[in-house]
């Protein structure tokens, strides 16, 4: 199997998260072994208080005040400074979150810019890219306009653009079609396809069972443990577009 | 690096935008501390300057003997300001304008005597009226000039004075008063000229020349008991190059006649104007203390709006960090936010501040100066307002978690 031979991005094992102390005393996560490989798309379901955001916000260097060892790209996180976290959310990982999170006082390209700030790239370049990248998602006509004057659809989309403009190559879904109805849903759900069928690795966490038709991997979670995991598909094989995040290792190296 | 503090400084402008009567509000704080200081310290070195600009104008061939010696520090001249009317009797003599006489190269000796007593003529004068016993050299040495009549003469009675042209007025009702009685401490003197209005009331020879009346030394002597005390005596060298040589010989002449005790000081160029401007830094840096209070209470104001702006702004930390920024951007974020508040008042306050003492000093004999240390002070202070006072807000934001930053809405 081709899929084997890829490295792992993420690898966890033991992976335990603890809120409050002595009587108060519970694991959100209780002891998580996950071996994540690039280009897969995963759907993580479960009912609501499982831990299934609480893994998400650890995946995506959010939460560092973990028990157990979690692996990005072969480095401890463990041993990483707040600051080298911070790069990685800069440059490897993309968030999307159910509630959009657009910053409401900045308008929509100044929104789908505002990662490539924390790149150090100046003024004039990053409002390009950012235009580029919305136009890739039909919404050049709304650069300028502010979140709250888009509907939920087209915010998401700009999130989404948001999330993909530094190119990462992980992409960390919360819900993603949890504010939207089901037409929108679907196209969210698309774009996220398109991505996945370039070679980004993509973990998503929802509670809607018809929406992991598009994943090749579902992991259902339950009080904070890995219920089941299925793989429901090979996950893309053919590159036929070039995946997200390659560009930019290659300039580094 | 110099690219994310270029895109710290958009967001600052952009966000202190979207709230500008805030922003504005706050500024303001700033604003009123900057201006009152500027204000205050352009205005005394407008005093100070005087005083050394007619030092200037003299001509660089002017030394004064002084009566006690000159502290070195402020504080000391401070408590111990060298008031022309002070009660101890004074180290200098009659007897020392004598020896001085004999060094080389000095034109001019003009000693000056402070008297007070009743000036009156049709009206009286206004207490504490200085008179002013010298010799008729005190116009060439002091360069005093002469609106009517003529100065003091040797070969005139001695029964002459020379009065001031705002005294003329207050006393007489008219600045011709020529030949005009005036009793000073109940002896009739003759008016024989009218000084030419100075504006002049700071000077180094301690006396408002608009508002005194000038006697001979013997008059002085004869309405005062026959007991003089030399407040100053200036002396006028015949060139620029002679100056130096000449305060050595007075210092050696002097001490041969003091008795070797150092109860003299002899003063040339910027020293002159020292005890005065000393006096006028010392107000300036006391009321400069106190307009710093308001600056201080500025820059509560900005830590006050800067902690609301972080609290406002939570989700929008949690966002920006999920996003890549690192703490140290988001303290960099909101400190030049706070720092853009607090210069920005600076800057306003600086205007302010001219603005405020150029109107204030159309009622005052002195323009306000202007010079970088000014400018460096008002941007320096603001900027340490800014960087006091934001750093706190600034840490605040960054420590925030993101999980629960985000989780917040707004």
């Amino acid at each position: 199997m081709t899929f084997a031979k890829t490295p792992p991005v993420i690898e966890l094992r033991d992976l335990k998260k603890r809120f409050g102390i002595g009587d108060a005393e519970h694991y959100a996560i209780d002891g998580i072994d996950l071996t994540i490989k690039k280009g897969e798309f995963i759907a993580i379901m479960g009912p609501s208080g499982c831990g299934k955001t609480t893994l998400l916000n650890i995946l995506g260097l959010l939460d560092s005040e973990i028990d157990g060892e979690y692996e990005l790209d072969g480095r401890h996180v463990a041993s990483l400074s707040s600051r080298k976290q911070a790069r990685i959310r800069s440059q490897q990982i993309g968030f999307i979150f159910q509630s959009f999170n657009l910053i409401s006082r900045l308008n929509v390209i100044e929104n789908v810019a505002l990662p490539l700030t924390y790149k150090g790239i100046p003024r004039v370049t990053r409002l390009k890219l950012a235009s580029k990248m919305l136009h890739n998602f039909h919404l050049g006509e709304r650069e300028y306009y502010l979140p709250h004057q888009l509907s939920g659809g087209q915010t998401q989309r700009v999130a989404i653009a948001r999330a993909l403009v530094n190119e990462p190559s992980i992409i960390l879904a919360d819900e993603p079609t949890g504010n939207l109805d089901s037409h929108a849903s679907h196209i969210i759900m698309e774009e996220l396809s398109d991505l996945h069928k370039r070679g980004n690795t993509i973990i998503m966490v929802t509670h809607n069972p018809r929406l992991t038709t598009y994943a090749s991997r579902v992991i259902t979670m339950l009080d904070g443990r890995i219920d089941t995991d299925t793989f429901t598909k090979k996950p893309a094989k053919k590159r036929t577009k070039r995946p997200l995040g390659a560009k930019r290792k290659k300039a580094k190296a | 690096m110099r690219i994310l503090l270029i895109s710290h400084i958009q967001n600052a402008r952009q966000s202190l935008k979207s709230s500008r009567l805030r922003s504005t509000l706050t500024m303001l704080g700033v604003t009123i501390g900057v201006a009152s200081i500027t204000t205050i310290l352009s205005l005394s070195s407008g005093a100070s300057q005087i005083v050394s600009d007619q030092v200037d104008a003299l001509g660089g061939n002017i030394a004064v003997i002084r009566p006690g010696t000159v502290s070195n520090t402020p504080i000391d001249d401070l408590a111990d300001f060298p008031t022309q009317q002070n009660f101890a009797a004074s180290t200098l003599t009659e007897t020392d304008i004598i020896h001085l006489q004999e060094i080389q190269h000095v034109t001019g000796i003009a000693p000056i005597i402070i008297l007070t007593g009743g000036v009156k003529a049709n009206s009286t004068a206004p207490a504490g009226t200085q008179i002013v016993a010298t010799t008729p050299e005190l116009e060439t040495v002091s360069d005093l000039k002469i609106a009517e009549g003529q100065f003091l003469d040797p070969h005139l009675n001695t029964d002459t004075v020379v009065i001031g042209p705002q005294l003329s007025i207050n006393i007489f009702g008219t600045e011709q008063s020529i030949g005009k009685q005036v009793s000073i401490r109940g002896t009739p003197f003759t008016v024989i000229g009218i000084l030419k209005r100075t504006n002049n009331p700071i000077n180094y020879n301690g006396v408002d020349f608009d508002n005194a009346v000038i006697i001979n030394k013997e008059s002085g002597r004869a309405i005062s008991q026959g007991a003089l005390q030399i407040q100053q005596i200036n002396i006028r060298t015949d060139s620029v190059a002679s100056l130096d040589q000449v305060i050595i010989d007075i210092n050696k002449s002097l001490l041969k006649t003091h008795l070797g005790e150092v109860d003299f000081s002899v003063l040339s160029g910027a020293q002159i104007a020292q005890p005065t401007n000393r006096l006028f830094n010392a107000i300036a840096g006391t009321t400069t203390a106190i307009a710093a209070i308001s600056l201080l209470v500025g820059g509560i104001g900005i830590m006050n709006i800067m902690l609301v702006s972080v609290a406002e702004r939570t989700r929008e930390i949690g966002i920006r960090k999920a996003l890549g920024a690192s703490n140290g951007d988001i303290v960099a974020q909101f400190l030049i936010e706070s720092l853009a508040l607090s210069i920005g008042g600076g800057i306003a306050g600086y205007i302010v501040g001219y603005l405020g003492s150029f109107a204030i000093s159309t009622f005052l004999t002195f323009d306000p100066v202007f010079n970088w240390e000014i400018a460096a002070i008002a941007i320096g202070l603001s900027l340490f307002i800014g960087t006091i006072f934001g750093l706190y807000p600034a840490i605040r934001a960054s420590k925030k978690d993101p999980i629960s930053a985000l989780r917040q809405y707004d």
